[in-house]
């Protein structure tokens, strides 16, 4: 009768160590979602909108086909219904492997850093493996770099993907920010 | 040692402020030089410390993460520690406002006050700051004006005439999400108040006045002048009334008078001569009548050879021509026989054709329709020219024609009445 127990017990404590992690979210600011609203639109919209307008001085033509040798597939986010708090993080989090790509500017790639720190700030979220967000401190330590760096304009594919990337982030604050506003 | 942690204790957000602009600063005053402050933030499960630097009697920390609690630590000799936490968007303390600019408007009477601030060109603080305008008469109270606005008005009536003001703004945030204190005052700027404008406000007051009286007294004569000419002239022209056919026609079917001359009985018409008139020998008589005195010595002889012609003036040969009304008799009334002659043309002997009378004369007893009579000789003439004498054969005058439309052999034309259609038909 011992064994028995042990035996119907003991697998279900390795299912509930395995399926745990699946359906936790890693984002602690989940219901507090006025707090939220009240530090994007005081706070994080002003960056994000900064970043926004560092990403239109290069242009569009850079990311089309024609242009683009490797013909790569920009990977595209999505902001899925319900689900806004977990596809920003998502976002975030991509957009922060950005920061050590020497062929964007560095002014560029630092504020699309910031943005994203404070981004997983607000939302009180980590990434996934591997931990990017570990590099936020060091975001925030350093000085607010003026937009000095302007001749690397270039059409590079890192470029491309930074620009989708941002373009994905801020429409899916704008959906997120009118739903918790209702 | 206890002085510096009973300060410690009673430091509160007052001594601390955050300057937000592209770095965050946070200052703290402290006045013991021996104190150092340290500003710690917990991020990520990570507790970063960093000494804030000391400048006279304020300490300096530049930071750009705004949403993160800070700790801020005081230190002493003792290496003892006394940490309070911080909300950094809670002690903002905008930068001051410059550029105040004042304009009189005259028209309104009002002093437009704008004035600027670093914030606007900046991203955390735009529109999120309430501004104060300080502003007093030389030496006097301070009174001040609260705006969310780049601007303010002063009305004129509240200030002195040409008195010296000065002015001075500073700011503050408004308290949606960033709170903090006052920032430091402006640098003052002076302006002088216009001259009164009295005269012009009661000379308009007066035009005023003069102009409502001038148009009481119109209202009141034109409501008069309606009220009298209402019935007569204003209703008829405005309101017309409609004919009353019944009296229309009564008026026009109404019987003739008992004693109206009138009558188109062709019977009574029988005393009166009625001669066939060729219409060119008329009008050559008339002519010939109508000329000067030459010409009735010439003419007149031919037309009463022997013969003292009745004739009748054509209705319309002349000007001087005229109707001439016919008596029962035969007999020109007066006043009509003195126009048409004229007492200077034609004498009249006396006994014979009195100046107050005159008869239709003839000489040779002629029918009447073969004669024509002519006014011209009130009595016959004689081929000399003088007028003759004639007495009036009533049994002549009122002689019918027998036959009005035969022709006299002399081309002797008779007048067509009525009664001559009557017989016609």
């Amino acid at each position: 009768m011992f064994h028995a127990f042990f035996r119907s017990t003991l697998p279900v404590l390795p299912l509930l160590l395995v399926l745990s992690p699946v359906n936790a979210s890693s984002c602690a600011m989940r219901n507090k979602t006025t707090e939220i609203r009240v530090k994007y639109e005081n706070i994080l919209s002003h960056d994000i909108n900064e970043l926004v307008n560092m990403s239109a001085v290069y242009p569009d033509r850079c990311c089309k086909s024609g242009k683009n040798k490797r013909n790569e597939t920009i990977k595209v986010f999505f902001c899925n219904d319900t689900e806004e708090i977990e596809s920003l993080q998502s976002m975030a989090c991509n957009m922060l492997r950005f920061l050590n790509k020497q062929r964007i500017s560095k002014a560029f790639r630092w504020k699309a850093a910031f943005v994203s720190c404070r981004t997983l700030k607000i939302l009180q979220c980590k990434c996934e493996r591997p931990k990017k967000e570990k590099v936020c401190p060091e975001v925030f330590n350093t000085e607010d770099t003026e937009t000095g760096e302007q001749s690397k304009k270039k059409c590079y594919q890192e470029v491309c993907e930074l620009k989708e990337n941002i373009s994905s982030l801020r429409s899916c604050w704008n959906k997120f920010e009118k739903i918790i506003s209702r | 040692m206890e002085s510096h942690f009973s300060e410690m204790r009673e430091m509160s957000k007052q001594d601390s402020s955050l300057t937000v602009s592209n770095q965050i600063i946070l200052m703290l005053r402290r006045n013991d030089c021996h104190v150092t402050l340290a500003n710690s933030t917990k991020d990520y499960n990570n507790y970063a410390c960093s000494d804030m630097k000391k400048q006279e009697d304020v300490f300096f920390l530049q930071f750009i993460d705004i949403l993160s609690n800070r700790d801020v630590c005081m230190y002493s000799d003792m290496k003892r520690r006394v940490c309070r936490s911080l909300v950094v968007t809670d002690i903002v303390k905008p930068e001051v406002p410059f550029a105040i600019n004042v304009t009189y408007e005259r028209e309104a009477n009002e002093y437009l006050i704008r004035y600027c601030t670093p914030h606007s060109r900046k991203k955390y603080l735009k529109d999120k700051l309430v501004h104060q305008v300080a502003y007093r008469r030389k030496e006097g109270i301070w009174k001040t004006i609260e705006s969310p606005y780049l601007q303010i008005k002063l009305l004129g009536k509240n200030l002195e005439n040409e008195a010296s003001y000065e002015v001075k703004v500073r700011s503050q945030p408004n308290g949606d999400y960033f709170k903090g204190t006052w920032s430091e005052w402006s640098t003052s700027k002076s302006f002088r108040t216009a001259r009164e404008q009295r005269s012009t406000e009661s000379y308009s007051s007066v035009v005023m006045v003069i102009l409502s009286i001038l148009g009481f007294m119109l209202s009141i004569v034109m409501i008069a002048l309606i009220v009298v000419f209402w019935e007569n002239r204003i209703k008829p022209a405005v309101w017309p009334d409609l004919p009353d056919h019944k009296k229309t026609l009564e008026q026009l079917c109404k019987k003739p008078k008992n004693n109206f001359d009138t009558s188109f009985n062709p019977e009574s018409f029988g005393n009166v001569h009625i001669h066939k008139v060729d219409g060119l020998w008329a009008k050559a008589e008339l002519e010939n009548f109508l000329q000067p005195s030459i010409a009735p010595e010439t003419s007149l002889p031919e037309k009463f050879r022997g013969v003292s012609d009745l004739r009748m003036i054509p209705v319309m040969a002349d000007k001087n021509s005229l109707n001439l009304p016919v008596s029962d008799k035969g007999v020109w009334p007066a006043e009509a026989l003195h126009r048409l002659l004229g007492t200077s043309q034609f004498a009249v002997t006396e006994g014979s054709c009195s100046s107050s009378t005159y008869e239709v004369c003839h000489g040779n007893r002629v029918p009447l329709h073969n004669t024509a009579f002519n006014l011209s000789s009130t009595c016959s003439l004689d081929p000399s020219g003088q007028p003759h004498p004639e007495p009036l054969n009533d049994d002549t005058v009122t002689q019918m024609l027998p036959n009005s439309d035969m022709r006299s052999p002399n081309n002797e034309e008779a007048y067509v009445t009525m009664s001559n259609f009557y017989k016609i038909q």
